[in-house]
């Protein structure tokens, strides 16, 4: 790269930008596209920096600003790597790996002189392009990328030809012409190059917060959760979707309660993430199984409607009756359940649930020493009136259900025995509030009982074929265990406000307003205006095929397609078929390039013309010599055919200017049309029948 | 062993693109590698496979596969764009040895642009060229040389790196016309020429002309006529006087005249000599071994003389006698048509 290019420049120390500003143009707005990805994971005064860096560049290039020298320059990388390692404050994680690699971008623009430079930014933005795909799958992101990546390549044109007619130097339609061309070829390979496991393990977690439910709930978090209209996950039927009322996701089990927040007593056992693919996609839905396609969450745990049963690899079910995910989910995974008992999975209860063991009795029993004195008399009151726990759980859902309880997503502040006064006093509460309050009683009573954490609900996306479940699902609800039915799942929700089980959160507290109150620019807010309900639905079902189908496209997809194919392809045949097909493209191309190629000296069209007449020469009785010049020959031509003479110079004119003359200009545009004309004129004046002039013609031979 | 490969190499590359006036790009004659940006992007294709892999991310592959493609479909575009080109040696330079002696090609691409074009020849380049179809264009390439005689370039590189830089495809113009090279003119001694009846210079001029004369030292070759024998006499140096009024004489200009000098010395102070008649639009002649060129004036008789000067004693460089490899006999047409100087 060292040969240099010209760009025309002006600056200060302009002798030593080398790289042509019309190229660097395109590497910025590529820069800027690149980088818009990941606009919500960088800091503040990362962007800030890297709009900085980027325009002081391109001041410099257009000579209104100096270049930093060595030291400044080695002063500013020093101070943003400080300010970097101030704010990362040690903890490593992909999120801060990419924000160095996008600072090691900035820097490097000051650096951009020379023509290498330029090949090294374009490197590092191309992979660039690449991080982002770890962080953003969705379509229109993708397409932004790939527009980044566009940007790229016509830098590279501008900068190989940067003194070429403007048109031709972008090459837009060139470029057009060689992605359309190879588009073919790339989808082939997508399709058919194995996938293989990852080669060594990875995780991708990051270090932000996600939106979403977490292994603690003090009452307060699922409503703020409520807030937020982002999407949990998708899931896609292959029977019947069920209907609202049976749509309980669990995630997780919340079982130990310390007066205020209710939490998992034992962290989930430690896993190393495993080597294995994540994706569980595996060909048509049967009609008892369901796929989940879900949003990252950097957590392992896998939403499930019960009575599941796992059918992809990558998910497992825990002791609790959960699913857990082998590898904590840090970008959207799929994964595939079926329904135990068939189709709908109306099942509520185990057949033959064992006996509860005294860990986990004493587990479920478990409560504060002292705390919500009332709830605790209350239970006592139950326990002494009903004859069984059933009786007993019914008595208290009929209380929530005929006494004034309120569902509201503001609910008063409920500073200590928060229990007692949502029971007896405020009685305003979110599904949280309830599920705590309906737990401790339970508890108190003397029946083993739990919290479980997860969505309620989800809406049907456009063409009704699959369900989209946002965080504003997220639910939290009841299992107590009776010593005949095991766990059985117990609502108080339901029985406070059926319409937040039926028709989900928006109509549940439609009369407060209360639905995304602080969440302006969601499309789900304005649910109530058709179009914008419509459009957002489209939007998201284009984004869900494009997950499913290409997002997805893993392992397991592949292996399964490949497996309708006739002879059964593993990935041997696969890696086979791949290197078969590179072969064949090469080779295909290669041979159209040879016989697009073939015989280049006789496609030129004056050399054509030249043998045209040549021939022409040979059919009137004058062989062409070899070394004879176009003069030499017209004058024998019209020695032989004295009635053509003014057309065979004319002609030999044409040819001397063409081959000797000066380098022609716009006046010899039309010389090659004046030469065709020139040998028909001839052609015709030489098949009309020669008079006396066939004894010259001999006479000429000698 | 490398030499012995080189060589190899060499003749090979001699064979395929023949020593020729005109050159058409094409499949025989183009040759493409990977530069070392496209070394470095083949690298980087395979660590974003690695990240494709290891992350289970369907679009990186896709971005891996695409970029792939774009870089072998840049293959073709770059040896395309080297494709049909024609490039014409329209005037092979002449100049003195030592200077850098210009060739003039003319690129013409019939059928499609060719963008992007250098030339080189060792050190020197020609910037980036644009041939745009249909509309010829003349280039320049400076040759530096040597010695006096038939110049040959040994190879012209003509290489395109259009459109990404990621591929370099080049091949080399082997000219088989010479740009011709005349003596370094060296400041001849003043000698009368032995054609020259010795009394047309007359003592006379000696004293008149003395305030016109360069004095320089003798040197070997130097007639005892030009001694300033007096001012020997009174200081014991040998003094040469060059007087300019000499040169206006129609004179001749002999090999012969410098007996005892080495031939290449000698042709350079005929050049010099040459150059100065040349300058004073003088008549003269020049004899040279086995040529002699009657006296004249005139930018033509000048050309014909460094040109004889250029060549005296050389044979014209043969022929490539070689035949263009896969070039197949009985093709006079196409011999007829190549509008190459034959020489």
């Amino acid at each position: 790269m060292k040969r240099a290019t010209r760009g025309a420049l002006t600056g200060a120390d302009s002798s030593l930008i080398q790289v042509p500003g019309r190229a660097l143009a395109w590497l910025i707005a590529s820069f800027a596209v690149l980088l818009a990805p990941q606009w919500d994971r960088l800091p503040v005064w990362l962007l800030v920096a890297c709009v900085v860096l980027a325009g002081w560049r391109w001041l410099a290039q257009t000579g209104r600003l100096r270049l930093p020298g060595r030291w400044l320059r080695s002063g500013l990388m020093l101070t943003l790597v400080a300010v970097y390692v101030a704010t990362v404050q040690g903890r490593f994680s992909v999120d801060t790996a990419a924000s160095f690699f996008v600072l090691a971008v900035g820097l490097k623009w000051l650096e951009t002189r020379s023509n290498r430079d330029f090949y090294v930014l374009f490197f590092i933005l191309t992979y660039l392009a690449t991080v982002n795909f770890l962080f953003r799958q969705g379509i229109f992101w993708t397409l932004l990328n790939l527009a980044g990546v566009v940007f790229l390549l016509i830098g590279l044109q501008v900068a190989n030809a940067p003194s070429a007619p403007g048109a031709i130097r972008a090459g837009w339609k060139r470029l057009g012409m060689m992605l359309l061309k190879t588009l073919p070829v790339v989808v082939l390979l997508f399709v058919f190059f194995p996938r293989m496991a990852p080669l060594w393990s990875v995780p991708l977690v990051s270090g932000e917060a996600r939106t979403g439910i977490s292994d603690a709930m003090t009452p307060g978090d699922i409503s703020s959760l409520a807030q937020s209209s982002e999407r949990a996950f998708r899931a896609s039927f292959g029977g019947e979707i069920p209907p609202p009322r049976l749509r309980y996701w669990r995630g997780l089990i919340l079982d130990s309660f310390d007066g205020e927040t209710w939490s998992q007593r034992q962290p989930e056992p430690f896993r190393r993430p495993g080597r294995v693919a994540n994706d569980g996609g595996i060909g048509t839905l049967a009609n008892d199984e369901y796929d989940v396609l879900l949003e990252p969450t950097d957590q392992r745990w896998a939403f499930a409607l019960d009575d599941s049963v796992a059918v992809s690899d990558n998910v497992y079910l825990n002791e609790d009756q959960l699913f857990r995910f082998r590898r904590p989910a840090d970008s959207a995974v799929r994964y595939r359940l079926a329904f135990e008992s068939g189709a709908g999975g109306q099942r509520t209860q185990n057949p033959a649930p064992g006996p509860l063991g005294r860990a986990d009795r004493y587990r479920y029993l478990q409560l504060p020493s002292s705390g919500n004195p009332r709830a605790r008399v209350l239970a006592d009151e139950l326990a002494a009136a009903a004859p069984s726990a059933e009786v007993l759980i019914s008595g208290l859902l009929r209380r929530f259900r005929e006494q004034e309880y309120y569902y509201t997503l503001r609910p008063p502040a409920m500073p200590d025995n928060g229990i007692d006064d949502l029971l007896f006093d405020s009685r305003r509460g979110f599904c949280a509030h309830y599920a705590g309050a309906m737990t401790f009683v339970l508890r108190a009573a003397g029946i083993p009982a739990r919290v479980v954490v997860g969505y309620q609900g989800g809406e049907t996306g456009a063409g009704g074929d699959y369900l989209i479940v946002r965080q504003y699902d997220a639910h939290a609800w009841v299992e107590a265990w009776l010593p005949d039915r095991g766990w059985v799942r117990f609502d108080p929700t339901a029985a406070i406000a059926p319409s937040r089980i039926e028709s989900g959160l928006r109509e549940a507290v439609a009369g407060e307003g209360s639905f995304l109150e602080n969440n302006w620019a969601s499309p789900q807010k304005y649910g109530d205006m058709a179009l914008v309900q419509w459009a957002s639905l489209q939007v998201d079902r284009l984004n869900y095929q494009w997950q499913r189908w290409v997002v997805g496209y893993q392992g397991q997809s592949q292996m399964d397609l490949m497996s309708r194919l006739p002879g059964g392809f593993g990935l041997r045949e696969l890696g086979y078929l791949t290197a078969g097909l590179i072969g064949v493209a090469l080779l295909v191309a290669g041979l159209l390039a040879a016989w697009q190629h073939r015989g280049p000296v006789g496609r030129d069209p004056w050399m054509a013309a030249v043998g045209r007449w040549h021939r022409l020469c040979e059919r009137a009785g004058v062989p062409v010599r070899q070394g004879e010049t176009p003069d030499q020959l017209a004058l024998r031509l019209e020695r032989a055919r004295p009635d053509v003479a003014s057309s065979a110079q004319a002609f030999a004119r044409l040819v001397n200017n063409h081959y000797y003359g000066p380098p022609a200009g716009p006046e010899a545009a039309g010389d090659l049309t004046r030469m065709k004309r020139l040998l028909v004129t001839l052609r015709r004046q030489l098949n009309r029948q020669p008079t006396q002039t066939e004894v010259t013609g001999a006479d000429n031979r000698a | 062993m490398l030499k012995a490969v080189t060589a190899y190499w060499q003749n090979w590359v001699d064979r395929r693109v023949p020593r020729d006036d005109t050159r058409v790009f094409g499949q025989k004659n183009i040759f493409i590698l990977p530069s070392a940006a496209g070394v470095v992007f083949g690298l980087l294709l395979l660590v974003m496979l690695l990240t494709g892999i290891n992350y289970q991310n369907s679009l990186i592959y896709l971005l891996t596969f695409l970029l792939g493609t774009v870089f072998v479909a840049a293959m073709h575009q770059t040896h395309r764009n080297l494709t049909g080109l024609q490039i014409t040696l329209v005037k092979a330079g002449e100049g003195f040895a030592g200077d850098a002696i210009p060739f003039v090609f003319r690129a013409s691409a019939p059928n499609h642009d060719a963008l992007a074009i250098t030339l080189s020849h060792d050190q020197t380049r020609v910037d980036q060229q644009h041939v745009l179809a249909g509309k010829p264009l003349d280039m320049q390439v400076l040759v530096p040389s040597r010695a006096r005689g038939y110049l040959v370039p040994t190879r012209i590189r003509v290489e395109t790196r259009f459109p990404f830089g990621l591929l370099v495809a080049w091949s080399w113009l082997r000219p088989a016309s010479a740009g011709l090279v005349y003596p370094r003119p060296i400041a001849a001694p003043e000698v009368g020429s032995s054609v020259v009846d010795d009394g047309e210079v007359d003592e006379t001029r000696e004293t008149e002309g003395q305030d016109h004369a360069d004095l320089r030292p003798w040197r070997q070759g130097d007639m005892s006529q030009r001694v300033l024998w007096k001012r020997f006499a009174r200081t014991g140096d040998m003094v040469i006087a060059d007087w300019e009024g000499e040169q206006g004489s129609p004179h001749w200009l002999d090999y012969d005249a410098f007996s005892g000098v080495d031939r290449e010395l000698r042709l350079s102070y005929l050049t010099s000599l040459v150059i100065a008649r040349a300058n004073g639009n003088a008549a003269f002649g020049l004899r040279l071994p086995g040529q002699t060129i009657e006296p004249d004036n005139g930018q033509l008789h000048v050309q014909r003389c460094l040109r004889a000067l250029a060549t005296c004693g050389l044979e014209r460089p043969r022929e490539a006698t070689v035949a263009a490899y896969g070039s197949r006999t009985g093709e006079p047409a196409a011999a007829v048509a190549q509008p190459g100087e034959s020489v």
